[in-house]
């Protein structure tokens, strides 16, 4: 195990100099994007990763509403979703019990917009929804493996 | 026949984005080159230069494969369908 008091002149964190395994910072990693870095004490990345992946997620939630996170009729792409962490099961379990109007034979009913608590999503925002917000999940597992496995850097020109 | 509106409310309801959904990519090359930057680089010294640079490269290739698949499709296309 390195000696955590010794630095280069180049790293700025603990985290850069520890090889191997961090399971606390991958579960966290996993749990919130940003958050991994952020306990392992590179606090400036995790806190840029943080910002790009959910800001990545919420612009595509912004845009193509809240039906883009819908475990029941994208069950595909909300695994690539779910990989943002359990926000996304918290937003479907509030899409599906709180929003969506089904019938008790799942046949999506037309919401009234008189009664209708919201504009269910179809065509070019939904597409674009689910894609920034799959994006953002994928994203996330490069995160949570650097998190989890953290190695020296190279100088990045690409 | 009423019809009734309903207010916009954001993050619930949709935007209406049909007639100019690929500016969208501009936001999406963005944050996709800042999560990737603050993973990669070593020091956050040019971080945003860097940031920058890669949202260019981006939207400069995707616009650049559209162009291409565009040549691909009306010209290229016919051109070997006709023969």
């Amino acid at each position: 195990m390195p000696d955590p008091h010794t630095t280069t002149p180049t790293s700025e964190s603990h985290h850069d100099l520890v090889t191997g395994f961090d399971p606390a910072a991958l579960l966290a990693a996993a749990a919130l994007p940003g958050a991994g870095h952020f306990l392992a004490g590179d606090r400036r990345r995790g806190l840029h990763i943080g910002a790009g992946i959910l800001g990545l997620y919420a612009t595509g939630i912004f845009i193509g509403g809240i039906s883009v996170i819908d475990r029941k009729e994208n069950d595909w792409w909300f695994i690539g979703q779910a990989m943002v962490g359990p926000t996304t099961f918290a937003i479907d379990y509030f899409h599906q019990s709180q929003l969506k109007e089904m019938t008790s034979s799942g046949v999506w009913l037309t919401p009234d917009p008189s009664v209708s608590k919201y504009r269910r999503s179809i065509g070019k925002p939904l597409d674009i929804g689910i894609l920034f917000t799959a994006i953002a999940g994928m994203l996330n597992i490069i995160a949570v493996i650097d998190a989890g496995f953290p190695t020296r850097r190279r100088n990045s020109s690409f | 026949m009423t019809t009734t509106l309903l207010a916009y409310t954001p993050f619930l309801d949709p935007l209406n984005i049909e007639s100019w959904w690929y500016f969208t990519l501009i936001p999406l090359a963005f944050f996709v080159s800042m999560a990737y930057k603050a993973v990669r680089v070593q020091s956050f010294d040019h971080y945003w230069r860097n940031v920058l640079m890669m949202t260019i490269q981006i939207v400069l290739g995707i616009v650049g494969l559209g162009l291409l698949m565009f040549l691909l499709i009306t010209q290229i296309m016919p051109r070997i369908a006709a023969r």
